[in-house]
């Protein structure tokens, strides 16, 4: 087996926040040992409500904020053993898309500038073939070379998008983070670069991890997913299989709590109820206060990361409980029942 | 049923810049039923919901058309004023930061329902424990940026209900929200249309939240109302290019459809260089010479079901 391209043990973020005046400050663990391995022009997807911890990770993938634990390695590196000349490197070969396409863009630069920078600031082309390699760049992303000279508010939402994309790739990187790089768009701009992702991809040597609380888009976009909860990853296994049977309550929620095209599906209850609770992490399972299945063995033994035997071996669930639950989860399949709204047990078993 | 609103060749324009953001929208909601708007950002789905609400924002003006309320009931003593409630996107963003909750509330119920002092403060907590929250008295004491957007989100709508409405208008609603909370919120709305029977006209590009919550949907498209349907109909049976593209566009989590989304080409067009004819017609792959040369008239395809397009898709 070769080396994988990215790599991650023991990864952990501890924040430290201040909740009033007077309040001792708390340490929250955004990230919270997290073990991670991407190959080579594999693409994982990083699920869960905001809050989870997505974002931190995604930063601490590319190095941008120090793990207070764990490694991270990119190559077989490790990222604390990197030097500055091995940072620029990195820096080449990795990139991050941000959320807002708006506010990644500078307003006083036109698109090709913007495209170019990175060009020029690596030295990787002088200004006659960057400005080569960005027509080529906008053109692949389904843009029009003609829109060099344009200024960021003279763009639709979805071009700008495209730019942000452009620019992420112009440096040939192997390993992108998407974080929330679609879930502010429209429907339909969404459906258009998830298109045009899907044909990047097929055409780059490029892994990417793409962080997003939109289990729609995710499900088209990547091979494997990681399921946060609280700094942790809940459920992990590739695409298919997490969602032909998710097996660990959380991620039964989100995916019961996806709207479908169906409207004869009414008056559900919601599948879980209220938001993330920091105060739940220390021991236990941290999904306890909100899950409709916990036990008293939930509130004490902090459930392990471990593979679900009957199920292949890719897909792994923390959850004690994780074998007993089926397949089906049920709004999916539009129960209503007699009383018009199905209980939480209900919805879930 | 009896009608509650009907909106009859609405027309809002920009008359600083000659431009007309909405272009003869007609339609009309019953008392009770929920009505869903949909389409592209900029098609005019906020600007229809604040030219309902009456609450255009300087710079924009009704220029043609009507808006007329029936509120209808022997308990309705004025009838020509409507009660009209309405939530968005941002929740954080709307609630003013330097006020309580609770002042935020109990103003709204004094405005409302004329209650003071500790009547406001009961029916403060009543209302917010009725959308959700709990500890409300002490969450009376907090601040909009001690809540996270889902807590707001619920804080508006109590704010809404303060006002007793016979008509909430949703824009956005859940947009900005994780869809655990989207799925909290939609069935909170749910459950306060059937114990008001308030009305309500939801807004959103996500078809799945149309699908959740309306009765009957209508897809916009640059200012005009190019399908009407019921939502059923609309899900099953789309006739306009437009709307079928749209659903098209909407990815699924069903572990048999595998299929990738179907993008729409190109974008909505700038108010100020809208195509001549059917707005659709760059995009459209059904378009045809005469799409381009006049706007199509609405016509009926099937039962309450309107389409606006020379070659509608067949059923
Ligand atoms: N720079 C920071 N300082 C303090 N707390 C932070 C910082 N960044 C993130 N957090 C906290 O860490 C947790 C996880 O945040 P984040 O990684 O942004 O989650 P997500 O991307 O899943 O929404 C949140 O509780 C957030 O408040
Ligand atoms: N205050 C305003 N002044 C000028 N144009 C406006 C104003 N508000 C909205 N518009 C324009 O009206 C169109 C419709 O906007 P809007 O109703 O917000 O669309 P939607 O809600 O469907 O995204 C857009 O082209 C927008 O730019
Ligand atoms: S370990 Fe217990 S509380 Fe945690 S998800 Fe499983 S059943 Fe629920
Ligand atoms: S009128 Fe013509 S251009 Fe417009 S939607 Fe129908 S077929 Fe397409
Ligand atoms: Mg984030
Ligand atoms: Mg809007």
């Amino acid at each position: 087996m070769s080396t994988p391209l990215l790599q991650a043990s023991g990864l952990t973020k501890a924040f430290r926040h201040k909740t009033g005046l007077f309040a001792r400050p708390t340490t929250q663990l955004a990230v919270n040992s997290i073990g991670f391995e991407l190959a080579v022009r594999e693409r994982i997807g990083v699920v869960g409500e905001s809050g989870s911890g997505k974002s931190t990770l995604g930063r601490l993938l590319l190095g941008l904020t120090e793990p207070t634990q764990g490694d991270v390695w990119f190559e077989g590196i490790n990222h604390k053993q990197r030097r500055a000349r091995d940072w620029k490197e990195f820096r080449v070969r990795t990139s991050l898309v941000q959320q807002n396409p708006l506010s990644a863009l500078n307003p006083q630069m036109t698109i090709g500038q913007q495209v170019a920078e990175g060009l020029l600031v690596h030295r990787i082309a002088g200004r006659s073939g960057a400005y080569e390699h960005v027509a080529a760049m906008l053109e692949r992303v389904g843009l029009s070379s003609a829109m060099m000279t344009r200024y960021p508010h003279q763009m639709s939402g979805g071009q700008r998008q495209r730019v942000v994309i452009a620019r992420a790739l112009v440096l040939d990187p192997r390993l992108v983070v998407f974080d929330e790089a679609v879930s502010a768009l429209d429907v339909s701009v969404q459906a258009q670069v998830v298109a045009l992702l899907r044909s990047l991809w097929q055409e780059l040597d490029l892994a990417y991890v793409f962080i997003t609380h939109d289990l729609r888009i995710v499900r088209h976009l990547v091979d494997r997913i990681a399921v946060m909860y609280l700094g942790r990853v809940v459920e992990t296994g590739d695409i298919r299989s997490v969602y032909e049977w998710p097996r660990h309550p959380y991620t039964r929620a989100l995916l019961a709590s996806v709207p479908t095209m169906d409207s004869t599906v009414r008056n559900i209850e919601p599948p879980i109820k209220g938001e993330l609770d920091a105060s739940m992490v220390s021991q236990g399972c941290s999904f306890r206060s909100r899950c409709p299945f916990a036990t008293d063995r939930c509130a004490v033994e902090t459930p392990e990361l471990r593979p679900i035997p009957a199920h292949g071996a890719s897909q792994h669930a923390a959850c004690h409980r994780a074998e007993e639950f089926p397949r089906s989860i049920v709004p999916q399949i539009g129960m209503v029942t007699e009383r018009g709204t199905a209980s939480r047990e209900e919805m879930a078993l | 049923m009896s009608k509650l609103l009907t909106v009859r060749d609405l027309v809002v324009e920009v008359p600083a810049r000659n431009i007309k953001i909405l272009d003869g929208i007609n339609f009309s909601l019953e008392a009770g039923q929920t009505l869903g708007l949909v389409g592209e950002s900029g098609c005019g789905k906020s600007v229809t919901c604040y030219a309902v609400a009456n609450m255009l924002p300087r710079g924009i003006v009704r220029s043609g058309g009507s808006v007329t309320f029936e509120p209808g009931g022997p308990s309705t003593r004025k009838p020509a004023v409507p009660k009209i409630a309405m939530i968005f996107q941002d929740p954080t963003s709307s609630l003013n930061p330097v006020h309580t909750i609770g002042y935020y509330l109990e103003s709204a119920l004094y405005r409302h329902q004329g209650l003071k002092g500790s009547d406001a403060r009961m029916e403060a907590m009543r209302l917010l424990e009725r959308v959700g929250i709990d500890r409300a008295r002490s969450r009376l004491r907090a601040y909009p940026h001690q809540f996270s957007g889902g807590m707001n989100q619920r804080v508006m709508i109590a704010h809404a209900l303060a006002a007793k409405p016979q008509l909430l208008i949703a824009d956005e609603p859940t947009t900005a929200l994780d869809v655990t909370m989207q799925a909290q919120i939609l069935h909170l709305l749910e459950e306060l249309k059937a114990e008001t029977g308030m009305s309500l006209m939801i807004v959103s590009h996500d078809l799945g939240v149309i699908a959740r919550l309306a009765d009957r949907a209508a897809v916009m498209y640059c200012g005009k109302i190019v399908e009407t349907a019921s939502v059923a109909e609309l899900l099953e049976r789309p006739s306009h290019p437009y709307a079928r593209a749209l659903i098209d566009c909407m990815l699924s989590i069903d572990p048999d459809d595998l299929a990738p989304p179907v993008p729409i080409p190109g974008s909505v067009p700038l108010l100020d260089s809208l195509p001549e004819g059917c707005h659709f017609h760059p995009r459209c792959l059904r378009a045809s010479g005469e799409c381009s040369a006049r706007f199509p008239a609405p016509a009926n395809i099937g039962f309450a079901h309107e389409v606006s397009c020379y070659h509608p898709v067949a059923a």
